[in-house]
């Protein structure tokens, strides 16, 4: 498969106050033509920074790429300026926001934001680009859309609000979405006609996305490739399949156990990560994980374990992988 | 599991607003049973907190009847409400926001101590906010520090562990969990449900989270637009839901699960929900529904026993427990 998007070595940092905060750590990841990556983890894993940073979103200062590239279509993000990064935003890379209700502008009519990116991005007189507006809505199946465009962010409901997002994310046929939490915000009917939109749109499009959540019901659902995340690195990554089925780092193990599944019972005690994620303020030496682990042992405190590989795409950063490390029978395990 | 230790019957709340009437919560009955989880489900705009704020009576109710312990508490006058309040507690959402930042733990958790005067000396009050804290796995160190120096998870203790200071018998959990990461959201709910074998508890558990409340839940009930839609076991429920907004809100959980996940059918359900601003007659999901007929549009359906302990609101219910309903869409 052809990389549309390949990831090196990224590290990201917040210079503050107290000091420097290493939110992204040494991480690399590819994504492919039309292929859905999904991107978990808990809130401060660093999912949100990595995807702002492939966009240069980040305010800098305080942000900072400390080190590693990003390739979109083998050209590096990372030092590009702003101007050229403005002819990329929207364009061939798009962000859908969690919350649709902040990420509009409440003061402008929803068809004029369309507009917006239309002409600056396609050069397209005021006339087409209105026509082109509604063509959006109607893609992102908004009904009435000759109406609707007309209309300001609080006349639509979240789901409605959620869908011109997508439709400005769309405007200019982007060749990678990058959807951060898009339908957390949402109810469960409206998240899943959300859902099968984008999968849509993909196909259509061919497009490839960047899947940011925590929901792993959505992750099952969507994606090809999924990246877990934890103290800003990534300590497994696989198919969707790997993941789910032959987890082998300690804490997908224990994330995937604390979602409750439909055929549980009722008398069955769902599994928690006691503690919190260490401060990113000093990184730990060894592995993140340490303190929160049933299975740490000496070697994981000082020292970082390197990925060791399952299968081609399947790999864990875990010192009980290890080919040397003795075999433990991993409770709490899915199957 | 015989008695109930709540009995709504016919509740109303209705909200003035500047174009009409927004009818929250529109003539729901249900019993809750003493030592049970009660999950209440649905959409947001559904209804399901006001329901929640009403049966507590912290909204005061347009109509209906509330049975607890036997006494219509609608029916006492607000300033003798204090001792049924000590039986009904609440924890809040948000544990960011339903905790003082200026007052310490141990203030927060002393103060429905001191508003109902249970304590005559400061020393017994402490020892009993102590006691608290280590019920909840905090430690005595925990009382002079301040919200902000507690994690999510933690928070949330605090906010049960001020529920439970009064040992009450009922307590409304509005989405107790929403705002937690997925890791803690298993710690809190394991907790409330140990408190609830170890202090016989009772659990009103509103979510929006249906694989978590099936899984707190004896039984559930599912609101749209103001009303009871369905009410049964959870089991039950999940397994053979027979409203036709029920199957269509259980097919859309998203399963952790690829293989499942991929295979199955969805119902995707067109439109949004409707305003509940001055509804016409007729059954709310008429609409939306893909087997409503004319009578649907026309009679609200009386929310009745199809099966035993199960209760449904559709015209249309012995035809799609018998499996002969056409889809009218």
């Amino acid at each position: 498969m052809e990389n549309i998007l390949e990831v090196k070595n990224l590290q990201v940092s917040f210079k503050t106050f107290f000091g420097e905060v290493e939110a992204v750590r040494d991480i690399s990841f590819t994504v492919g033509k039309k292929e859905t990556v999904a991107i978990v983890g808990e809130s401060g894993c660093g999912k949100s920074v990595t995807a702002s940073s492939i966009m240069q979103l980040l305010p800098m200062p305080p942000a900072f790429y400390k080190g590693g590239q990003i390739l979109f279509k083998g050209e590096d993000i990372v030092t590009k300026t702003e101007k050229e990064m403005q002819d990329i935003r929207g364009s061939k890379i798009s962000m859908v926001f969690q919350d649709p209700m902040t990420s509009l502008n409440p003061t402008m009519k929803i068809g004029k934001q369309i507009v917006e990116g239309l002409i600056k991005h396609q050069k397209l007189s005021k006339n087409e680009a209105h026509k082109k507006a509604i063509e959006m809505l109607k893609l992102v199946a908004v009904p009435q859309p000759e109406k609707r465009v007309n209309q300001y962010p609080h006349e639509f409901s979240g789901g409605m609000r959620q869908r011109v997002m997508i439709a400005l994310a769309m405007v200019a046929n982007p060749e990678l979405l990058i959807a951060d939490e898009p339908t957390t915000a949402l109810d469960v009917t409206v998240q899943a006609q959300i859902l099968d939109l984008m999968k849509e749109l993909q196909d259509k499009l061919n497009m490839s996305i960047i899947l940011i959540t925590h929901d792993l019901g959505v992750v099952a659902d969507m994606s090809d490739k999924v990246i877990v995340m934890y103290a800003g690195q990534i300590v497994e990554q696989g198919s969707v399949n790997d993941i789910f089925k032959n987890p082998m780092h300690p804490y997908t193990i224990k994330l995937l156990a604390s979602v409750p599944r439909l055929n549980m019972k009722r008398d069955e005690s769902l599994h928690y990560i006691e503690g919190t994620p260490p401060d990113l303020y000093i990184p730990p030496k060894g592995c993140a994980f340490f303190d929160r682990c049933d299975y740490a042992m000496k070697v994981c405190k000082d020292h970082m374990p390197n990925p060791e590989y399952h299968n081609e795409e399947h790999y864990s950063r875990c010192w009980l992988n290890h080919p040397l490390a003795v075999d433990v029978r991993r409770e709490g395990s899915v199957e | 599991m015989a008695e109930p230790i709540l009995s709504a019957r016919n509740i109303k709340k209705y909200f003035n607003v500047s174009g009409g009437t927004l009818k929250a919560v529109d003539d729901i009955s249900f019993d809750i049973y003493k030592g049970e989880t009660l999950g209440l489900v649905g959409e947001s705009g559904c209804g399901k907190t006001t329901a929640g704020r009403t049966i507590i009576r912290l909204y005061e109710p347009t109509g209906g009847e509330l049975f607890f312990e036997g006494q219509d508490i609608y029916k006492i006058p607000r300033h003798s409400m204090k001792p049924v309040r000590r039986n009904i507690q609440m924890i809040f959402q948000d544990p960011y926001a339903s905790l003082n930042p200026r007052m310490t733990v141990e203030e927060i958790i002393a103060e429905p101590l001191e508003i109902h005067g249970i304590y005559k000396s400061e020393k017994q009050r402490r020892e009993r906010v102590y006691e608290l804290l280590q019920l909840l796995g905090l430690n005595e160190e925990h009382a002079l520090r301040f919200p902000h120096e507690f994690s999510g998870g933690q928070r949330q203790r605090i906010g049960v562990a001020r529920s439970l200071a009064l040992n009450p018998k009922f307590i409304v959990c509005d989405e107790p969990i929403s705002a937690l990461d997925v890791s803690i959201q298993a710690q809190v709910v394991n907790l409330l449900k140990n408190l609830q074998t170890q202090m016989g508890l009772t659990y009103l558990f509103i979510a929006h989270d249906l694989s978590m409340v099936r899984y707190i839940s004896d039984r559930v009930g599912v609101m749209y637009l103001g009303m009871m839609m369905e009410l049964s076991k959870s089991e039950e429920l999940y397994d053979h839901p027979i409203h036709p907004y029920t199957q269509a809100l259980l097919s859309a959980i998203p399963i952790p699960d690829p293989e499942i996940q991929r295979s199955r059918k969805r119902i995707i359900l067109e439109g949004d929900v409707p305003s509940p601003i001055d509804p016409g007659p007729g059954c709310r999901f008429a609409d939306r529904c893909f087997y409503a007929i004319d009578e649907c549009r026309k009679v609200t359906p009386e929310f009745k026993e199809v099966r035993p302990e199960h209760f449904v609101a559709c015209h249309r219910s012995g035809e799609i427990l018998a499996g002969t309903a056409a889809m009218t869409k």
